[in-house]
């Protein structure tokens, strides 16, 4: 079980929660959710997220990365009053401890 | 070879060549040596011809003459000696058909048309007592001499001009194969492989071995300046992206300074826009300087195109979907595996640079195809779109670093994409083939069979 504020990930049975209100997540989704969560508190780029996520490794020109968690804060942060995936500008994004 | 290949080709010109003049040399003396010889043969049958006439003119009158003719035409063999006679009042004895009008001497050809005589004879006609009296004996010695001359030189000169011939030929193909690693060894230096060499070409050592040793020479200097100028690029580009890469992390904290108006963090994060595509270009310059330094190669691993290309699609999916782009996997759902020896990391590079080449450069609503196969030629992937498409002249350029179509020149981008997709497919000796996807442009890389599963 990963927590972040009111959000829960259940590992086991692959749920994730926020505020008692279930998030339907894709596997991608989740699987980026889930890093996020496991390294809260520190900086992911977007050279990690790549390699952590789709276990590939190599230099965008464009703003791949960025799309996923923008539709990851769809999801995650838009039906609810505090966002919990911050951006680092120019660095990357990371969930605050 | 072809026979245009032959022909076109030094050893063998030089060969054939001599063959003639050798042919021609040959067939001139052969034809001097037939005049010298015929010369008093000709001279003989003249004094022949003489000593006749002489008999004949001591004959006192016109008349004994005409009588003497009849006389001896009637027992004399036609085939090697005929006489005629033409009296003053035009009335003639003997065989008209050698009948001449005036004095001298003379060749006559008679053919078995023009009676019952045939050959060639020679004739001496002179004036005696008024009429014109015609001797001819058979030159049939000279034709004899001409028939054995041509038979010396079908039977000689034939034979020896095809053997030398032969030989010739032979030669030049030996000569040829060592041109051929010449000609080889400089086609691949043209083409840009600089580590290209001709190597020791056999045969004696002579102008054609001094010529590959100096060909070797410069390539071996060429090589390290090409290598040297790649060092310099790299270090320039290298140098550069430090202090671009800080200015750019200035520029931003800029832009974040509180109480900064608001045009000004516009134009602080416009700079530091194109600080970013300065970082981009330069990083893809080193990229490209690695690739071709063949250092990668010593990671390759056995790599599925298909889930390569699937998992590609699956990233770039959501871009493609903002900027009204439709990404399609193909085949799909599950691909069957297309194995390849190579660099994972770089030919996911190579299949990001494609994707995001179709993205950029086609406009929203395009169909832009990724597909892998394994078909006879070997494995293959593809990346084709329904956008403009690349003109045909300008399909081989584009390759070239900081190339940009002219319909390309006001959207983003370094022009180093397709350099590095190329570096890429070099590397692992893949083909690049760009063709017409009516509409659109079709981009298929062909790579080698990988060596069998341990």
């Amino acid at each position: 079980m990963l927590r972040a504020g009111d959000l829960e990930m259940d590992l086991i049975r692959r749920r994730v929660t926020r505020a008692g209100q279930e998030i339907d997540l894709l596997p991608r989704e989740f699987a980026l959710l889930e890093h996020l969560l496991r390294h809260k508190g520190r900086v992911q780029t977007r050279t990690m997220l790549l390699e952590a996520v789709w276990d590939i490794s190599f230099d965008p020109q464009t703003n791949v990365v960025e799309t996923h968690v923008s539709r990851l804060r769809a999801k995650v942060d838009k039906p609810f009053d505090r966002d919990l995936i911050k951006t680092v500008r120019g660095a990357g994004y990371m969930i605050e401890a | 070879m072809g026979v245009a290949r032959l022909w076109s080709s030094t050893p063998v010109r030089l060969s054939l060549a001599l063959v003639a003049l050798f042919a021609v040399m040959s067939f001139a003396s052969l034809t001097a040596t037939y005049f010298i010889i015929r010369q008093p043969l000709e001279q003989n049958l003249r004094d022949t011809l003489n000593q006749e006439m002489a008999g004949f003119g001591a004959v006192p009158s016109a008349t004994a003459l005409a009588a003497l003719v009849r006389s001896q035409s009637e027992v004399t063999e036609p085939q090697k000696r005929i006489i005629s006679y033409r009296l003053p009042g035009g009335l003639v004895v003997g065989n008209a058909a050698i009948l001449a009008d005036h004095e001298g001497y003379r060749a006559v050809s008679l053919t078995p048309g023009g009676g019952d005589i045939q050959g060639e004879f020679f004739t001496l006609t002179k004036v005696l007592h008024g009429g014109l009296m015609t001797i001819a004996i058979s030159a049939e010695p000279v034709a004899q001499l001409r028939r054995i001359f041509t038979r010396v030189f079908l039977f000689s000169l034939f034979p020896t001009t095809l053997v030398a011939l032969g030989g010739a030929l032979l030669l030049a193909r030996r000569a040829q194969r060592r041109f051929d690693r010449l000609e080889r060894a400089l086609n691949r230096l043209a083409q840009g492989e600089f580590g290209a060499r001709v190597g020791p070409i056999g045969g004696v050592r002579d102008d054609l071995s001094r010529i590959a040793e100096r060909v070797d020479a410069m390539a071996d200097e060429l090589e390290s300046k090409v290598a040297a100028l790649r060092q310099v690029s790299a270090d320039i580009a290298h140098d550069l992206k430090t202090p671009v890469q800080r200015l750019s992390v200035q520029l931003e904290r800029l832009a974040a300074t509180p109480g900064l108006p608001a045009p000004a963090i516009e134009l602080a994060e416009r700079a530091r826009a194109e600080s970013e595509a300065m970082i981009r270009t330069f990083h893809a310059l080193l990229q490209i300087a690695q690739i071709e330094g063949g250092q990668p190669r010593a990671r390759f691993a056995r790599v599925d195109l298909a889930s390569l290309a699937a998992t590609f699609c699956e990233v770039y999916e959501p871009s493609a979907e903002e900027t009204g782009h439709r990404l399609i996997a193909a085949p799909s759902p599950v691909p069957s595996p297309v194995p390849v020896q190579g660099d994972k990391d770089l030919l996911g590079q190579l299949f990001a640079n494609l994707i995001e080449n179709a993205l950029r450069h086609t406009p929203a609503g395009t169909e832009i195809r990724v597909e892998t196969g394994l078909d006879a030629e070997g494995p293959f992937l593809s990346v084709s779109d329904t956008g403009p498409g690349i003109p045909e002249a300008e399909r081989e350029a584009v390759f070239r670093r900081l190339y940009r179509l002219e319909s390309s020149r006001t959207t983003p981008g370094s022009g180093l994409g397709l350099s590095l997709v190329r570096a890429i497919a070099d590397l692992h000796d893949a083909r690049i083939e760009l063709s017409d996807n009516r509409p659109g442009l079709k981009v298929v890389i062909r790579f080698p069979p990988p060596p069998p599963a341990a």
